[in-house]
Order: structure tokens, then sequence, then C-alpha cells
């Protein structure tokens, strides 16, 4: 019973950030798109986040910074994926981020960074082509 | 996967790796090559777990209870695996799987295992897929297996067919609903449970819901189904109540399957729907592979759409080539 | 064909390609009629879309005339220009007083300062929570020293403050304020300024944790009722309309939700025995202006006639200035995208355009690099440039309400209104604003709505440049540059409140919080007895805890650490 593999993404929310309104949009257009996505809100620790990934073998896990956190929490999360060899899973970033903070990220291990005013038909084809498991 | 690696998947799963565990539920639920060999090798480490299942209409607050149930399973001292079935869109088949956003205290213990999955489209709720995952983390070894789904019909709630215990979860509100389906509702619960019972309507609820167990023609000796109040949507934790009856009626439900000797039949039922359904998928699954690049399916098709044909005589025609003719070869 | 053939045949055929294009754009029309929230509109407008005669008297009326249509003033910008404010709250309390300074050297003329996320969910700076948060999006105020050190050489009795809370925690805010005012010896009823304190809003705004409804509507009125009382100048609530609007909703619904919750605070202090001739004064409103230049000014003029029809008629307001919707402008930050920065220069100027057209008090203009980070001091500076442009060069300011009278903007006046009813309406059907927060039910329709405006960019309907129509390659800076809040700045702080709460007087803060405690189980006004502990070196947490554990919550909103204090 070979049935077709759904890509599995988990977005969340870091830290404090209390802007989820662009998190959940991506929600609902990575559904649409013919995902399955676990999304786990806000106030969110680094530890859950990445047990989260563990526990749901996702293959992308999408984060969403607004408020200029993602050069202080990405290094966690990239060190704790990275503790729990998750070197299979698509890590994209997206959001408020500054051209400047683009390479950074991409050198912490960032995949990809979507910012504010990405179109969906941009991040869904990137995802498909871009999954590795 | 090659079959040494699914031997070595399975062995570091059955000695705990939760990683690996993850991986195993995602190979299986896809169907991916091995599935078939790692539940032959899981099947044996399976059956010790209580499994609870939770249904109920969306919004009915399943989550939190699936929740506060977890912590109090905890604080017994009892390992929990939970899985959660959301339903895939029937348009686009993605799947928003947003049931883990409520149970975020239990993210870093060592002793919970969530899953969220999608229904992918079956009708009736839980997939072959759903009970493979289910038998894959008794086989890891919990204590306790909390299955929660979406149940907005009848045909949806066949969780009852596995779980030892069944909650259907209900609301005030919901009356019109009860209304229509009170016959069923008997049939699948072993525990009615009034959420937000600090609602308006809800002593109105319970009443009529007691009044249709009481009227019911239950069979003497059989378990009588309870019907318990419960509140755990408050941020005040001192509203929050409930549960601790919840859980002992639970434990009520599993010490009288023990003494009344349902336990065998409820396995019974169990694997006789299991049988079911793998002879199903897997028979489906044979007869499509024959059937491939003949372009027999498709004529069949044509001629059913052409009135030349009927489906029951074309099924009929394939299991003689397909199946009769293979055994008589 | 030979190579050079085919190269010089296809070379023709991109030209005339591209000649193609151009005519195309050439004869381009708008692909919509419709405004931003959905209305359609007519070709043109005439006389016959206005029942004049007896339309202006009774719908209109002259500026300072019941039902203020055309702005709270007779004289509007006549008789004093919009205060031009600029908000700030980046890193420490210290940081946040030098951006301050640098813009009121600069010709702003209102301090604005917004709190933190941490200081917003009530936390304090030493919180496990607060560690890599502190100063990101504003500035945490943890005690008193902190607001020593944000108000430092500022004479409060000159300049007007605008104290950006929302959350619970703005009463520990305005405890803060009053106990530093108090302090310095200033009479706190000559004190001029405002505090958001909108905690409902900050409710479906996601943190919810922080602000459980009835918390959030207790919290939030005893600040309403102590100023009332105690600081006839001060603006103690300005209701967040605009934090709506930029979930995603239409210009209607903004202003409906907004009155919605604004009646809760009403009715509230309605049932404690203010008359709305007491407080209506100094209620205020926060407003969004987004791009269609007209259905803001429209809206602005429906919700003013609205409210002083709400107040009078519903409330039984008689005093000229309880009817009337005073409201500060912040320009839309969801308008403006980081694809081609600079124009979002360009949407900021249109958008303050709408604001001052519509009759604002009080406008916060954003900066170009919103959607990219914090504002940099060239880009605070070049905001507030906007606004001064628009004051001094442009002439908007020498008549009220320039548009009244138009066909197009009474009658799309008139419509807003009626659709703002209509969504009213809705609200009232599922029970009212308290019930349809306490349900999620307004939750579930930020939800749907967000999604909708994105789909509207997504298939084309709206169109943004640089988004989905004439793009271009990502640039490659930040044209000013980028801010970013040193690490140390945050650390300093945590810091000094783990020193501040080791060196005070443990008794004297006892005696303080068993008071908070004890008027929080009678049920009084919390405020009094926050100011007395902030002065005995209360902090934030300590006082919005003390208060949610009275309340039945979780001391903590994170629920990871518990009440320092022994009340038994």
């Amino acid at each position: 019973m070979e049935n077709d593999k759904k890509i599995k993404v988990v977005i969340t929310k870091v830290g404090l950030d209390g802007h989820d309104r662009g998190a959940k949009i991506v929600v609902s257009l990575l559904k649409e798109a013919g995902m399955e996505v676990v999304y786990l809100g806000m106030f969110n620790q680094v530890e859950d986040i990445v047990q989260a990934v563990v526990d749901e073998d996702a293959d992308v896990l999408g984060l969403s910074y607004l408020s200029g956190e993602q050069l202080i929490f990405t290094p966690k999360i990239v060190e704790e994926m990275k503790k729990n060899e998750l070197d299979d899973v698509l890590l994209i970033v997206g959001g408020t981020i500054p051209v400047e903070d683009i390479p950074l990220l991409e050198e912490m291990g960032v995949e990809r960074v979507f910012r504010a005013g990405s179109l969906s038909s941009e991040f869904v084809e990137y995802i498909e082509k871009n999954i590795k498991k | 996967m090659m079959e040494n690696n699914i031997d070595e998947m399975v062995r570091k799963l059955l000695d705990g790796d939760r990683r690996m565990l993850a991986r195993t539920i995602t190979l299986v639920e896809n169907g991916r090559k091995g599935h078939r060999n790692v539940m032959r090798q899981v099947y044996p480490h399976t059956g010790k777990a209580m499994i609870v299942g939770i249904t109920g209409a969306g919004g009915a607050g399943k989550s939190t209870l699936t929740d506060i149930l977890i912590a109090k399973f905890r604080k017994m001292g009892k390992t929990v695996g939970v899985v959660l079935v959301d339903p895939s869109s029937p348009f686009t088949g993605g799947a928003m799987l947003g049931d883990r956003i409520r149970m975020k205290k239990h993210a870093q213990d060592k002793g919970v295992y969530i899953r969220s999955i999608a229904s992918r489209g079956t009708m009736g709720g839980l997939s072959r897929a759903t009970y493979d995952i289910i038998r894959i983390i008794e086989a890891f070894g919990v204590d306790i297996i909390i299955v929660e789904t979406l149940g907005t019909g009848q045909d949806e709630i066949d969780i009852v067919h596995f779980a030892h215990t069944c909650l259907v979860v209900f609301t005030p509100g919901m009356g019109d609903d009860i209304q229509a389906m009170k016959a069923g509702i008997l049939e699948i619960a072993d525990l009615i449970i009034m959420n937000k019972a600090d609602l308006e309507g809800a002593e109105t609820f319970i009443r009529h819901l007691k009044g249709a167990v009481t009227a019911a023609d239950i069979p003497e000796g059989a378990w009588v189904p309870k019907v318990l109040p419960s509140i755990c949507v408050s941020d005040k934790p001192a509203n929050i109540k409930g549960q601790d009856e919840i859980i002992e009626a639970i434990y009520e439900h599993f010490a009288f399957l023990h003494k009344s000797k349902s336990l065998d039949a409820i396995k019974f039922q169990r694997l006789e729907l299991e049988l079911g359904l793998i002879l199903n998928s897997e028979l489906q699954n044979l007869i499509f592979k024959g059937l491939k690049g003949t372009g027999l399916k498709k004529k069949y098709i044509n001629a059913i759409l052409g009135g030349e044909n009927d489906p029951y005589s074309v099924v009929r025609e394939i299991l003689d080539t397909y199946v009769l003719h293979r055994k008589d070869a | 064909m030979s190579q050079i053939e085919e190269i010089k045949a296809d070379d023709a055929r991109t030209e005339e390609e591209d000649w193609e294009e151009y005519l195309k754009g050439y004869y381009e029309k708008p692909n919509s009629f419709k405004t931003w929230s959905g209305l359609d509109t007519n070709e043109i407008y005439t006389p016959g879309d206005l029942d004049r005669e007896k339309h202006y008297k009774e719908k209109v009326n002259d500026a300072g005339q019941y039902p203020y249509t055309r702005g709270i003033h007779a004289n509007m910008f006549r008789g004093r220009l919009w205060t031009k404010r600029e908000v700030v709250g980046i890193g420490s309390p210290a940081d946040t007083h030098a951006r301050l300074k640098y813009l009121a050297e600069q010709g702003g003329t209102g301090l604005n300062t917004i709190a933190d996320v941490t200081y917003e969910m009530g936390l304090d700076a030493d919180h496990p929570w607060a560690l890599n948060e502190v100063g990101l999006t504003g500035v945490n105020i943890t005690n008193i020293k902190d607001m020593e050190t944000l108000t430092k050489d500022i004479p409060l009795d000159k300049v007007s403050w605008s104290l950006i809370t929302a959350a619970p925690s703005a009463t520990a805010t305005m405890a803060q304020y009053i106990a530093v005012a108090q302090g310095a010896g200033y009479d706190i009823a000559k004190l001029r300024g405002s505090v958001q304190n909108d905690p409902i809003h900050f409710g479906y705004c996601g943190f919810k944790p922080a602000s459980p409804l009835d918390l959030a509507l207790k919290l939030g009125c005893d600040v309403m009722e102590y100023c009332t009382l105690n600081m006839p100048k001060w603006y103690y609530t300005t209701v967040n309309m605009y934090d709506l609007r930029e979930q995603g909703i239409t210009a209607i619904q903004e202003v409906a939700y907004g009155f919605g919750i604004a009646m809760c605070y009403v009715d509230e202090l309605v049932r404690r025995g203010l008359h709305v001739d007491q407080f209506g004064p100094r209620f205020s409103f926060y407003v969004a202006c987004h791009i269609d230049i007209f259905e803001e000014i429209a809206k602005i003029r429906a919700a003013r006639r609205m409210w002083a029809k709400f107040m009078k008629e519903k409330y039984g307001a008689t005093k000229a200035n309880a009817m009337h919707f005073r409201f500060a402008v912040h320009t839309s930050g969801c308008s403006l995208v980081p694809q081609q920065p600079l124009n979002n220069l360009i949407r900021v100027g249109y958008q303050a355009l709408s604001a001052v057209l519509g009759g604002v008090q009080s406008l916060h203009c954003c900066s170009y690099d919103e959607p990219i980070c914090l504002p940099t001091e060239s880009s605070h500076l070049q905001a507030l440039r906007t606004q001064q442009i628009l004051a001094y060069e442009t002439g908007v300011t020498n008549v009220a309400d320039p548009l009244g009278g138009s066909y197009f903007v009474e009658s799309l006046t008139d419509k807003i209104e009626e659709k703002i009813e209509e969504a009213m309406a809705e609200i009232d059907s599922v029970g009212g604003m308290y019930e349809a927060i306490r349900t999620e039910w307004l939750d579930r329709k930020l939800e749907d709505e967000a999604l909708l405006r994105q789909k509207e960019i997504e298939n084309g309907e709206k169109l943004i440049v640089g988004v989905n129509i004439f793009k271009s390659p990502m640039e490659e800076k930040t044209p000013l540059g980028v801010q970013r809040v040193a690490a140390e700045s945050g650390q300093q702080q945590i810091n000094d409140v783990k020193e501040q709460k080791r060196l005070r007087n443990w008794d004297k803060l006892m005696v303080t919080m068993r008071k908070l405690r004890d008027d929080a189980v009678a049920g009084k006004n919390t405020l009094p007895a926050m100011i007395e502990a902030t002065k005995a070196n209360a902090t934030t947490g300590e006082m919005i805890g003390t208060v949610r554990e009275v309340h039945g919550y979780h001391y903590d909103p994170m629920e990871v650490i518990d009440s320092p204090f022994d009340f038994s």
C-alpha cells in the first residue's frame, strides 16, 4: 500500500514574540498546497520546538520572527537540531528580516529566508523542490 | 529501505529510541517499502497498553481534556503515548494539525510521546495506518495510549473498535446533534463527557443524557455508560475539575472489562477489524499491481460508463482472473 | 536559417514582444474599482448621491458641531497642529531615554514610549523567559528606578507623554509614572499625556496568558477610574483599533470591533458609578490609516459621527467633549513591505495625508523600515520629517475637513457608517463584544479575514508594487542601515533589576504588597496601592502577579515562577 508521501511541516513562533498572524496564514496556505502542517503557536522554547520536530518526524521546520529575535534564537535552534541529528530537516525562516541578516542566517544553517511580502507560490515551490527526505 | 535497516530500526525502536519511533511511524504511515516487515516484527510486542479513545465534535475541548488527562496519568507514574488525528482536506489533501498546541506542558517530558497525524481522506475517521501507529507506540512501550479523533457523525468514531475505553465529549449547546445520534452514542461511548459543564444548559443536558442511559435497553451484565461533567477550559486552576473522576471511571471500566471477560471479546473484535482492514488493502494492492500496465482498468471503467457492463460483474471477473485463477495455478 | 539569422529573428521577436508589453501598459486600466475594504465605487459621484439639504445639518454639520463629522474643533489645525509623535522603545530605559531626547531635539512634540513584550506580559527583566527578549521591541520597566531613568531631566508637567503599555501591566505603568512624578514633587492633576491601557485588545492579539478577559477589564478600568477622579488632563485609555486592523480586517470592521471593545470599558465605568460626562472627555482611540486614501478619511468621519451619537443617545452625554471621538493615528505597518523598501516612504506619506485630512489629533508615522527592523535613528528622523513636511509645507492645515461636501467622500462616509452598523449588529448577534472575545469568535473572525487579505494579494486582486507587480531583485542592503539592540543593553537591565531586588527593604515592601492584595480581594481600585508598592520598590511582575493570584490565575503568566510573597 504505497501512498503519496505528504510533506510534513512544523511551523512555530519562538520565545515571546506575539505576532502570529503571518505564521497562521502560512499554515493555511501550506495546508492548501497539500501539506500536513503542525502548528506550535506562540511561546515556545528552543528545546520544545526541536523535540516536536523529532516526535513529528517533520520534513520542514519553519520559524517565524517579527520582533527581531532571529539572530538570537536561530543559532540555538540549529545547535539543538544538530544534537538531535536532524540534518535532514529543511530549516526555513520567515518574517521581518533585514537583508543583512540573510547571509548570517544562511551561515548558521538556515536554508532559505522568506521575508514579509513573500507569496505562497514562492515558498510552496521552494519546499516541494528542496525537502531532503 | 534495506531489510537489515528495518531490523535495525525495529531493534532501536524496541530499545526505546524515540527518534526511531518517530521515523518508523512515518514509514508505516506512508506505506513505504518495508512497512509490512516493520509491522510483522513489531506485532509480538503489542497488546500491553491501555488504549483510551477520545472523540467528539470540533470545539468540544477534546485536546484540552487530553492535555489534563496526560498530566494526571503522568502523576500516577504512567508513561503516555498520544495520537492526535485531524482531518485531511478532501480538496487539497493537506491538513492543519493544531492540537499539539494545547499540550505544551509535556513538551520536555520524556514519558510522553505525542504524534499528530492526518486522516488522509479515510472514510470512517481512522485509517489502517492509524491502527498500525498505535501498535508501534505500544511496542515502543508506553502504559497508556490516548487516541484523539474528530467525531462528527456515527461513521467517524470507529476508534471504539480499537480502544479499551471510549470517551465521547460533548458541550452544552450540542443538544440538537445529540438528539440525532442518541442511540449511536450509547453504543459507542463507555464514558459520556459533558465538557464546559460551567456553561448554561449543562445541567439540563446532563439530565437528558442520564435519562437516555436509563431508558436504554442495556443487556444485563453489560457496562452502563457513565455521564460525567468536566471543566477544563478555564484559565483559573481552581475552576478546572472533573478529570479525576474521569480517570477513575476509565480504570473502573478497564476493571469491568477484566472481570466480565469482555477484554477477550474486545481483543477478538479488534483483530477481526484489523484483519479485515489489512486484507482489504493488501488485496486491493495485489490486484491493482496485477492490472498495472495492462490497460484493463481503463477498459473496465469505460465499459461500465458505456453501459455495457456493471461494477459487480467487473469485480467478479477481476477476482476470477487475478485471485481465484492464481490460486488454481 | 543560419545561426546568425536565427539570433536576429529571435531579437526581432523579443523586441516585438517588448513593444507588445509596452502597448499593454499604455492602455492599462485599473484592475479593480473597489475600495481596499471591498466596497464598490461609482464612476462619478454627483449631487444625486446625497440629499444635501437634509444631509448637511443632520449628518455632517460644521466642524465643532454635533455630530462632529467634520472635526471635533471648529478651527481644527488653525487652533493647534496635531501632536507629532514617534514611538520609541529600544534596549534599556537609558537607551530609550537617549532616543527620546534626540527626537525631542529634532522637533517631535510628543513623547511616546512603547513597552517591550516582556513588560507587556508583566514579566520582570529577570524572569527566565525574558532573558533574550528584554528591550528587543520596546522598553521594559521593572521597577521605579527604571521609570526614573526613562523620564530623567524631562519636565513632566510641561510635556505630553504617551505611555504605550496595552496589557493589564498598564496599571503598573501608570503606578510607576505617578510614583515618579509624585516623588519629583509634581501635582499629578496637572500631568498631560496618555496611557494606552487597552488590556482587552491584548488578549486577542495573541497574548492570552497575560490578559485574561475579566482581569483585563478590572485592571484597565481601575486606571480609567483613578485618572478620571485624580488626573483630569490624562487620557487614560487609547482603545487600540489599530492593532485590530493590522490583524487583516477591513476599515469597517476596525471601527465596529473597536467600538465594541470601547463600550466594554464605558459600560464598566458606568457600572462603577461614573457619569459619561465625567470620563467621556478623556476617552481616546488609536486608529490605523491604511493605503486607500478616501476610504480611510471616510472611515474617520463616520467614526466621529457614530461615537458622538452613541455617547449622546446611548449613554446620555450632555457635555460636547464627552461626545468627541479623539484619536491618534498610526500609519499602517502591515501595508509596508521589505521589497523595494524606499517605496514605504511614499506609502507612509499618503497614509499620513489621509490621517491629517481626516482631522487627526496625534500622529505617528511608521518608519520606512517597519517591515525590516526596529527604526534606526535616521529612519525615525525621516518619519518625523514626513510629518513636518505635511504640517509646514503642504497647506493641508489651513482648512477644517477640506473634503467635506465632496459628493464622493460624503457618500462613502454614509456607506461606511451603514456597513459599520451591520458589523456591530453581527457582534450583537453573538452576545456582544465581551462574549465574542470570550468565546474566541473574534479570534476566528480575525483569522479568516487575514487569510482573505493574503489571498487577495496572491490572486492579484490587490496590487502591491514590488510584491505582485513591478518586482525587482532583492536589494543588497537596507538603505539607512539596520537597527540592532545590543545584547549588553538588556543584560545590564537584568543585572540592575536583580541588584535592586536584593537591596530593597523587604518589610516595607511587604506592608505595601499586603495592602495591594487586600484591596484586590476587597474589589477596590488597585492603582493607589500599586503606587505605594512601586515607591517601596515592588516590581511590575510582583504587582500584576499578586492581583492575578487574587483573581484565581497563576502568579506568573508563563507559569514558571511562583509568588515570592507569603501573605499568610
